[in-house]
């Protein structure tokens, strides 16, 4: 597998890098396909084992993928029927809870606002902390309004998601018949090559997801550890919330930052400090996810060089905003393998000469009788 | 009775239990080998891999026949003829060491080709397959060797 990934120049590096911003361009113009069809792909690894089983008992693929998908279906629908009244019965609490959490958290602004105007009298001429909290109160006030665009949203969201199981159906029932199709597509002289790429696409996809649910549980254990030194409730279902969250890099990592804050500002009245030790370990544990877990993880598994899986999600979030930044590692695994095989093939003299050779064959042949 | 009675086997399937790598597995088994195989159609002349490329799969000869050759020199330096049943780059299941001779289509012949890492792969989800392929290809090799070591008959190779 390295043998083959030698050699890959600047050229092809510089084809592969901008291939990727290109994409990803083009794939946030369509993320109502994009999300279902990641979620597929995850639900496809995550599925594919059972089928296999299945097959080797002997029922055929298409069988297998149908009672496997129809059985995660039946699944999910249970637990989803299960939890709509456990659901109901919250709703209120989590309402209250919200809302107690919020009212705790622009306390604890408050506070910051007033100590700083305390000390800096430049602050306290401009009135900041009055200026501040009034613009921000004004746009709590709100907070009613905004539930109603989110509830659209997802409204509008939820028809695309369910397409995630369809597609998971037929990656897993035809995902061999397309890929023999693509190869029936190449030429002779690059097949064996072209099997190869096909190949090395899929490990790096399953190497993606599984980096992925690597670095959650990683993250999970850091932050919940972390937590419960500092004494917060709920460390490790606070910590899941973020490392979930961080699936989307950097604004879900402030979203999960605040989340954290304002459990400890309101769990935690009549102590700053304690949201302060809080900012300070989110802080720390995302500069290790950043620079440690991501790259020993989903950049590890994608071949990827740390330095180039750092400067590819600041590229990411620049070209495509935060689509970008979640799309950009998975599209740069895909595009490296097949710039860095078509590379391959392309400049192998050898093999384009084979390629002229048949084609010169196969025109022979069908003018065989014209003379 | 019908319920008991053996499952009828496609003339396909048929056709793969002919191949002596595939002649100890079930229908059920070789349904799943089927469904790995691709089939490439070569013109007579063409070249199916050359001597030093790195091995990425086994070809088997459903149709037509194969000359392995060294490279460049299909006459003098002629090594073998396959014909329909046989198989070669056997080796590149094992690793991906460079081949050792160059294979050409001496007529239009029709191809199975049998990917590395699809058989890999077999190894860790159907072992029973895999180990009855690889009985049979460990028992090819060695006819091979022994043929080499006596200096017999030389139209085995790769």
């Amino acid at each position: 597998m390295n043998t083959f990934r030698n050699g890959s120049g600047p050229v092809v590096w510089t084809g592969i890098v901008a291939a990727t911003c290109l994409l990803l361009l083009v794939l946030q113009k369509i993320l109502w396909l994009v999300v279902p069809f990641l979620l597929a792909l995850i639900l496809y690894y995550f599925l594919y084992p059972p089928v296999q089983q299945l097959v080797f008992r002997g029922l055929s693929r298409d069988a297998a993928a149908a009672w496997v998908t129809g059985a995660f279906l039946v699944v999910l629908g249970a637990c989803g029927a299960l939890m709509v009244p456990w659901v109901a019965t919250q709703v209120v609490d989590w309402q209250a809870g919200v809302e107690r959490y919020v009212t705790g958290g622009l306390k604890l602004l408050e506070r910051s606002l007033w100590a700083m105007e305390a000390r800096w009298s430049m602050l306290a001429n401009a009135r900041f902390a009055e200026t501040a909290m009034g613009k921000l109160n004004h746009s709590m006030g709100g907070l009613n309004e905004h539930l109603e665009p989110i509830a659209m949203g997802i409204m509008a969201w939820t028809p695309s998601l369910l397409l995630a199981p369809f597609l998971a159906f037929f990656l897993l029932r035809d995902g061999r018949r397309f890929k023999r199709f693509l190869g029936r597509a190449v030429p002779n002289a690059f097949f064996e090559k072209t099997l190869y790429l096909l190949h090395e696409v899929d490990l790096t996809s399953r190497a993606y997801f599984q980096g992925l649910i690597k670095l959650t549980i990683l993250d999970t254990v850091t932050l919940a550890l972390g937590l419960w030194i500092l004494g917060i409730p709920g460390p490790l279902a606070l910590g899941l919330a973020c490392a979930v969250l961080a699936w989307v890099p950097y604004v879900g990592s402030i979203l999960g930052g605040l989340l954290v804050v304002l459990v400890a500002a309101t769990d935690f009245p009549d102590q700053p400090a304690m949201a302060y030790w809080t900012i300070g370990l989110f802080i720390l544990v995302r500069l290790l996810d950043d620079f440690v877990y991501m790259p020993l993880t989903i950049g590890k598994s994608l071949h990827m060089h740390p330095l180039v899986t750092v400067l590819m999600i600041f590229a990411g979030g620049a070209v495509a905003g935060i689509s970008g930044l979640m799309l950009v590692l998975p599209l740069l695994g895909v595009v490296m393998v097949v710039g860095e095989t078509i590379g391959k093939v392309v400049t192998d003299p050898r093999l384009m000469a084979r390629h002229r050779h048949a084609r010169a064959l196969r025109r022979r042949q069908a003018s065989a009788d014209l003379v | 009775m019908a319920l008991f009675s053996p499952k009828p086997v496609s003339p396909r399937l048929e056709r793969l239990r002919a191949l002596s790598l595939f002649v100890n597995l079930t229908p059920r088994e070789l349904q799943i080998v089927d469904g790995l195989l691709h089939e490439r159609d070569y013109l007579k002349d063409e070249v199916i891999f050359d001597e030093g490329e790195e091995g990425q799969a086994i070809y088997i000869v459903l149709e037509g026949t194969v000359l392995i050759c060294r490279q460049g020199r299909p006459v003098e330096g002629r090594i073998a003829e396959l014909g329909t049943g046989t198989f070669f780059g056997d080796l590149a299941l094992l690793d991906n060491a460079p081949r050792v001779a160059q294979a050409r289509a001496a007529t239009a012949c029709r191809l199975a080709v049998f990917f590395r890492a699809d058989f890999l792969g077999l190894l860790e989800t159907h072992a029973l397959i895999a180990s009855k392929i690889s009985l049979q290809l460990a028992r090819h090799i060695g006819i091979r060797l022994r043929e080499a070591t006596l200096g017999a008959r030389q139209d085995q190779h790769l």
